[in-house]
């Protein structure tokens, strides 16, 4: 065996595994350099990520959503203020809108909410109504905030009537209290009473959802009433 | 089998050396890629030289396992595996080299060696597929190429040893050599083990910077008293986790927070985040169909909640499989494992309202539309920070919580 038949196989070795050590390691810290590189300078554009927020749904319009926001304003919903809810006067000027547009704004509830119905003159729920709160306040999904649109029908003077609405959103309010045990629920519900002054319900919403299927309804009754829904808007 | 002279030993060990090369350069720089904390395509294949793919779930649940790395405390992500890898297989390429050309001249104490050292990657590759199959539940295919590059060399370091040793004796002159050569070559094979390793640790980017920049949580998750109870046997920190059972990097997630030991050192509140339109209404469809099913009967476990939700990961492709052809099947599932008490609170209105009051948490807390999210404390942990980095995260966020 030569000396140089001796040297040339381990040289060959040796050169072999240094020239691919080295290229390797140039190849691993170019790697680390452009992850770096990247590290440090973020893309301009990064990739849109969804961020998880209550319900919003076609029939949440700028207009209703206008009206809302001006009742969570007025009506101590959303400061956590002490007085809470909004009386008649209250939504006629926060609201700046007609009865009737005032009403079409709850059109899309139709089968989201529901109406509770009350005796004549009086503010107690009966198991019906309790039994159709429950289905309405649990069936959340999405939604942030519980509207309460309490009505007293004709029959009486403005001043009965209004303190009769108030008592009855109370009412339901005092229930919900009741069933949800919810510390937060004062930041949840908004609560309206309309007296007989302001956007009285026609004939026609005796066909909504409401708490004495089957039982007479007229212009009269359909007003001795709250409508409860939740409400699928970010406001 | 094969002559003394026969180079067809140090062929294959050659050979199996340049395998073991390729599969360990993928996997390193698939791994130094990811430290820019973004996802990328893995390489991930039987076939050497095949181009990165997003389908690579065993791959990417090997490289963000523990196993994958050494000092993930010290450095993000720590020095991969693969690393030290490149550096041996690199010396057993040369070494084979050697071999091959020297033939008949090398002398016994080199093949000897050669052999010695040569079966060392299959003991590891041993041990790695172990850990695979008893760890991991998975194999991934850069990993199993590097295992049949060990095995092909493991045979061709021994083939050599023993045409070697047929040859003694029978009139070849092949020389002992000098006890040295061994000694020289150990050191070598360490050094050459360790230059990539050195290269990549010496080049690792600093990523505290990054650690407590994904925000913060807004709603204190013990005053919400909906939220589950999942508190480790050692708890020394506040946590909070979104997750989805029916989701794979959920699974993945707290497979690792197990095997690295911190599970059981967090008070975990538990919020359940289904990515399924049928309960969550931010999503327009479903992700994980089922997984809002399953996320009631992960509630109904009350204080088993965390046995559920184990059994959930345990059982994933089974129930999202069952979710995917309805909801029957998968009560069917819930009933066999938990009882028909279970199943019928699955249906019942509590269940779902507090599966509504963990969504509405969520929402309360503007969180990403995502899982795994997690917080320690009020402070969220960046997405990329509950993988590779994991370890290192914890240990700069909260070293209390590393073992």
């Amino acid at each position: 065996m030569t000396a140089t038949s001796r040297i040339v196989a381990p040289l060959a070795g040796a050169l072999t595994g240094l020239a691919l050590l080295l290229a390797l390691s140039f190849s691993v810290r170019g790697s680390v350099k452009q992850a770096t590189d990247r590290l440090v300078t973020p893309d301009a554009e990064k990739p849109k990520v969804a961020i998880a927020d209550h319900a919003e749904v076609p029939y949440c319009t700028p207009r209703f959503k206008q009206v809302l926001e001006r009742v969570l304003h007025s009506c101590g919903l959303s400061g956590g203020e002490s007085r809470r809810g909004c009386k008649p006067a209250d939504v006629k000027s926060f609201a700046s809108i007609s009865d009737e547009d005032f009403n079409e704004l709850f059109l899309p509830l139709k089968e989201r909410g529901g109406v509770v119905l009350f005796d004549t003159a009086k503010d107690e729920l009966d198991d019906e109504a309790k039994k159709l709160l429950v289905d309405r306040w649990t069936d959340r999904r999405g939604a942030r905030y519980f509207f309460v649109v309490a009505r007293a029908s004709k029959t009486g003077s403005p001043d009965k009537n209004r303190a009769l609405s108030h008592r009855r959103a109370n009412s339901i309010f005092f229930h919900l209290k009741e069933i949800a045990k919810d510390p937060e629920i004062d930041k949840k519900v908004g609560l309206l009473w309309l007296g007989n002054e302001f956007a009285q319900l026609s004939k026609e919403y005796c066909s909504w959802p409401n708490s004495r299927a089957g039982k007479k309804c007229d212009d009269e009754s359909i007003n001795r009433s709250a409508f409860v829904s939740w409400v699928d808007c970010r406001l | 089998m094969f002559g003394p002279n026969s180079r067809i030993p140090a062929t294959v060990s050659v050979v199996a050396s340049a395998l073991g090369l390729v599969f360990a350069t993928n996997s390193t720089l698939d791994y130094a890629a990811h430290l820019d904390r973004r996802l990328h395509d893995l390489h991930c294949s039987f076939v050497p030289g095949a181009g990165p793919t997003d389908a690579a779930e065993a791959c990417r649940t090997a490289m963000y396992s523990p196993y994958a790395a050494f000092f993930r405390d010290r450095y993000w992500g720590g020095i991969p595996i693969s690393s030290f890898a490149l550096g041996a297989f690199t010396f057993f390429a040369a070494f084979g080299l050697y071999l091959l050309i020297a033939g008949e001249r090398a002398p016994r104490r080199a093949v000897s060696f050669f052999a010695a050292v040569g079966i060392t990657p299959l003991v590891v590759s041993l041990v790695m597929a172990t850990i695979s199959a008893t760890q991991l539940g998975s194999f991934c295919k850069t990993c199993v190429g590097i295992y049949i590059s060990s095995f092909l060399l493991a045979v061709g370091v021994l083939l050599g040893l023993a045409s070697a040793k047929r040859g003694s004796g029978e009139g070849y002159d092949r020389p002992l050599g000098s006890w040295l050569v061994p000694v020289a070559f150990v050191i070598t094979l360490g050094a050459a083990a360790l230059v990539p390793a050195a290269v990549y640790a010496s080049s690792v980017p600093d990523h505290r910077p990054y650690l407590d920049k994904c925000g913060t949580l807004k709603k204190d998750p013990t005053a919400a008293d909906a939220l589950l109870a999942m508190t480790g046997a050692r708890p020394v920190k506040a946590a909070l986790f979104f997750e989805d059972p029916l989701c794979p990097t959920c699974k993945a997630f707290h497979q690792r927070l197990r095997a690295e030991g911190v599970l059981e050192r967090l008070d975990t509140k538990l919020a359940m985040f289904p990515l399924d339109s049928e309960c969550n209404w931010m999503l327009s469809s479903a992700m994980h169909p089922g997984a809002c099913v399953v996320s009631r009967a992960v509630i109904c476990g009350n204080e088993r909640a965390r046995q559920v939700l184990e059994w959930a990961y345990d059982e994933q492709e089974e129930l999202a499989k069952a979710g995917k052809a309805g909801v029957p099947l998968l009560k069917a599932r819930i009933e066999k494992r938990w009882g028909a008490e279970l199943a019928r609170c699955v249906d019942g209105n509590e269940a779902k309202q507090t599966l509504n009051k963990h969504l509405h948490f969520a929402a309360d807390n503007a969180v990403e539309v995502s899982t795994p999210q997690v917080f320690l404390g009020k402070q969220r942990i960046c997405d990329a920070d509950t993988d590779m980095g994991l370890r290192y995260t914890l240990k700069e966020l909260a070293p209390e919580l590393v073992p």
